[in-house]
């Protein structure tokens, strides 16, 4: 296949970088060399840093007019055979749905690096929000697949966007490194390992730029290849044809961009475990509350308390026959969450498992004492 | 379990809180520590509270932020009064600036006033880099971070012009901590 | 010379223009131009929008074609330029589409001066949606959302794509072929940003909604209201009137005007 190992692009080390300039790093490392942006709080540092250091490894950075054109000129690069990226925040978020979604219909690989801050609308842009998980994967029209990646710490930030790029160029899908406000701005010691392993996307000369394949995953040329490409966010057949009455081609085409994820999600999804495995009452949790809840879930533990935890890595796809399993040997699930419950209603879907979801949106993190506070009662 | 450091910047943006942080955070990085910091301020750039958080440990860390501080460092009187409240009473450490924090009488904490700015503005004639000279102090007095790995943080952290200036702020802060002990 | 610009065209695809279209017209000029400069089509990149003048290279022309979102043809094809220069890149998009939603991209690329042709395809109507009023529409002209005439002032597109910087830009009508053919040569030619509005009248759209029942009734009422540049020049406002001023606004930044 298309994986190769490569030396990574900062020296190996110890550093002592914010989530934003992991980002920005592990883009670099992942062979990101375009990217398109527009500044928003509190993700302007990674557009900073890329401006910088895209000198340094020869990448195209340009500043656009808005998050819509940023996103815009991402797709048009990617076809013209980059990997390439733009980061932002709910508002520019917002803006870049009609974009995702045509990325999405086009199979064009591309990873956005969605910073949270509390919403809704302008909110507040310095504080820390999680009120984006639905609109990653809901947020434009239609049915679409993306896949959806959240990191809790600054390593994973490296890590996780080096990921975000190989799913990406794997699965030819919009993929978006859901973040917090709180990782962003965040400063950790970040491990570099001299090689790094990551996936170019397929080439084939001649085949179906949008047939599918074992997989469902077409291969994907580049212009200026002189494949003569037709590229349309219309609805296409396999040479991408436009065909805009056809059901049989409209029922192929989603059905195959469903399931060249659906299909695939045992590769693409990741979780850890925390001594979950003979909890009664069990965490779920993502991103920067993941740690809180694991510090609460360590301290409850020494007291011979049966708390585990599950940390979603991948949030979309879903982790459903996770969840189908989780549910179905704990007591209670306690989901705390940066938003009204979003991925606690998810977990609904695929358990009968009693759900207590814990919410705070006031633009603070969620701390270790009030997740210690909830377990006790649920104990 | 390995040690575990927990240490509060605070003062009044503009005065270097932020950058204090990450120097520090650095140096903790060079002695081959696991390190988390993170800070906050209000959205104006300079005047308002501000506060940088720093913790440095033998192990990875769980939760990045502070619950407990072992060390405050306090370059304003409304950071200081604050912020004193979060302070246990186990022989925890403060260090402040003398010219800008008159303290609270506290049983069970260790108080330390230094001339941090006024040393900056005399000898260095530039009261910017107070902050770089209480980490010199704080270095010398808490042992958080070696010298070389705080020199060498500063190094990576400040512009090449000011590079000079900066060595020079931590070095008397050295002195200074090394002369109260 | 249909020759030539046979070998461009994508084999196999019907054209979904309407009989009489003066798109199905600019088809074969933007591929003469291209025939002329003796371009492999290969290292052409085309982008488009939405709308029927964005269905002129998508799926007509055999070459890489981005057909993207409403208004953001100009967007995307920056990124891609950028990315890979070697792209001779060109936008054929309407007015609707690069004047109203995508109208914060154009001044943009043209304040750039990125290295872009653009056509913009100029019926004054949204054509495929129904014919409703846009930013390029004159005054008192009947559209199915401007009853009673447009009260609304059109865009000078050429002006404010000249005063944004832009490094070329022209009008001509597709009823003026040969300056026009020559016009989308030197846009192609030009490094910089190009701009090249096309008068092409939508009959079914515009013309039926002002009495103008067919395509040559259409044609020739546009016929009529072009006039060169130095035709126009010392007439005054009134012997102006709705008349539409064609040839060359810009051509190199300095002349600007």
């Amino acid at each position: 296949m298309a994986w190769k190992e490569v030396r990574s692009a900062l020296p190996p080390g110890n550093y002592y970088y914010s989530g934003n300039e992991a980002a920005a790093e592990g883009a670099i490392a992942a062979g990101c060399r375009y990217y398109g942006g527009y500044p928003i709080t509190p993700s302007s540092e990674i557009m900073e840093w890329i401006a910088v250091r895209f000198r340094e490894v020869g990448g195209v950075f340009i500043q656009m007019e808005d998050e819509i054109a940023s996103l815009s000129s991402v797709i048009g690069a990617s076809w013209a055979g980059a990997k390439a990226m733009t980061a932002t925040s709910g508002p520019g978020f917002s803006l870049m749905q009609e974009g995702i979604g045509y990325a999405a219909m086009t199979e064009t690989p591309i990873v956005i690096v969605d910073i949270q801050r509390a919403g809704p609308a302008t909110g507040q842009a310095t504080r820390v929000g999680g009120g984006d998980i639905m609109q990653a994967k809901w947020g434009s029209q239609g049915d679409y697949p993306v896949i959806a990646i959240s990191p809790w710490s600054v390593q994973e930030m490296y890590d996780q966007t080096i990921n975000a790029f190989n799913l990406a160029e794997r699965y030819r899908v919009p993929v978006i490194l859901l973040a917090e406000q709180a990782v962003g701005h965040l400063r950790e010691r970040m491990d570099v390992r001299e090689k790094i392993a990551i996936f170019n996307r397929r080439k084939e000369k001649g085949a179906a730029p949008f047939g599918g394949g074992d997989d469902g995953v077409p291969p994907m040329p580049a212009f200026g290849e002189g494949e003569k490409l037709l590229v349309t966010g219309s609805s296409h057949d396999d040479y991408g044809l436009r065909k805009v009455a056809d059901p049989l081609v409209q029922a192929r085409l989603t059905a195959r961009l469903h399931n060249k994820i659906v299909n695939n999600r045992e590769e693409i999804i990741e979780y850890e475990d925390y001594y979950a495995e003979d909890a009664d009452v069990i965490v779920i949790a993502y991103g920067f509350t993941a740690r809180s809840s694991l510090f609460a879930v360590e301290r409850l533990r020494r007291e011979g308390k049966k708390v585990g935890m599950i940390k979603l890595k991948t949030i979309w796809p879903f982790a459903d026959t996770l969840t189908r399993d989780v549910g179905s040997r704990a007591k209670k699930i306690f989901v705390p969450e940066m938003n009204r419950g979003q991925i606690a209603g998810e977990i609904m879907k695929y358990t009968c498992c009693d759900i207590i979801p814990y919410n705070q949106t006031d633009g603070e993190i969620i701390h270790p004492t009030t997740i210690m506070g909830e377990l006790r009662r649920l104990l | 379990m390995g040690e575990i450091k927990q240490i509060r910047l605070c003062g009044l943006g503009g005065q270097g809180i932020v950058l204090g942080g990450t120097i520090l955070g650095h140096a903790g990085i060079n002695d081959g520590k696991w390190v988390a910091g993170s800070s906050s301020y209000g959205a104006e750039a300079r005047g308002s509270a501000c506060r940088s958080e720093v913790i440095i440990s033998d192990e990875p860390i769980i939760f990045p932020h502070v619950t407990r501080p072992d060390i405050l460092i306090a370059m304003s009187q409304e950071a200081y009064d604050k912020y004193i409240k979060d302070m246990g009473r186990d022989e925890e450490t403060v260090i402040y600036d003398e010219q800008m924090v008159c303290t609270k009488e506290i049983s069970g904490l260790r108080q330390l006033g230094f001339p941090a700015g006024n040393v900056a503005t005399k000898e260095l004639e530039n009261k910017l880099v107070a902050n770089v000279v209480i980490l010199g102090i704080v270095a010398e007095v808490t042992r958080i971070v070696s010298q070389d790995a705080l020199l060498s943080a500063i190094e990576k952290n400040v512009p090449e012009r000011f590079k000079a200036l900066n060595l020079r702020a931590a070095e008397l802060g050295l002195a200074l901590g090394r002369a109260k002990k | 010379m249909a020759g030539d610009v046979e070998e461009y065209l994508r084999p196999g695809v019907k054209t979904p223009f309407c009989p009489g279209c003066a798109d199905r017209i600019l088809v074969r000029l933007i591929l003469r131009a291209i025939a002329e400069l003796k371009i492999d089509i290969d290292k052409m990149l085309f982008v488009s929008g939405i709308g029927c003048a964005a269905w002129i290279p998508s799926p007509h022309f055999n070459a890489d074609t981005l057909h993207t979102l409403h208004g953001r043809a100009i967007a995307f094809a920056t990124g891609a330029k950028l990315f890979n220069p070697e792209l001779i890149t060109m936008v054929v998009s309407g007015d609707g589409d690069l004047a109203a939603i995508g109208g914060n991209h154009l001044i943009h690329a043209a304040r750039r001066n990125t290295d872009l042709t653009v056509i913009c395809v100029n019926n004054m109507v949204y054509g495929m949606t129904g014919g409703q009023v846009s930013p390029a529409t004159p005054m008192g002209i009947f559209t199915s959302t401007t009853v009673e005439g447009n009260r609304e002032r059109p865009f000078d597109l050429c002006k404010l794509v000249a005063a944004a910087g832009a490094e070329y830009v022209a009008r001509y009508s597709v009823g003026q072929p040969s300056p026009l053919v020559s016009s989308i040569k030197k846009g192609i030619e030009t490094s910089g940003f190009s701009f090249i509005e096309v008068i092409s009248p939508c009959h079914i759209q515009f013309g039926r909604r002002n009495r103008l029942d067919t395509a040559a009734e259409t044609l020739k009422f546009f016929a009529g209201k072009c006039l060169m540049k130095d035709e126009a020049e010392g007439l005054s406002p009134e012997e102006l009137g709705d008349k539409i001023i064609t040839g060359e606004f810009s051509n190199g930044r300095d002349q600007a005007d």
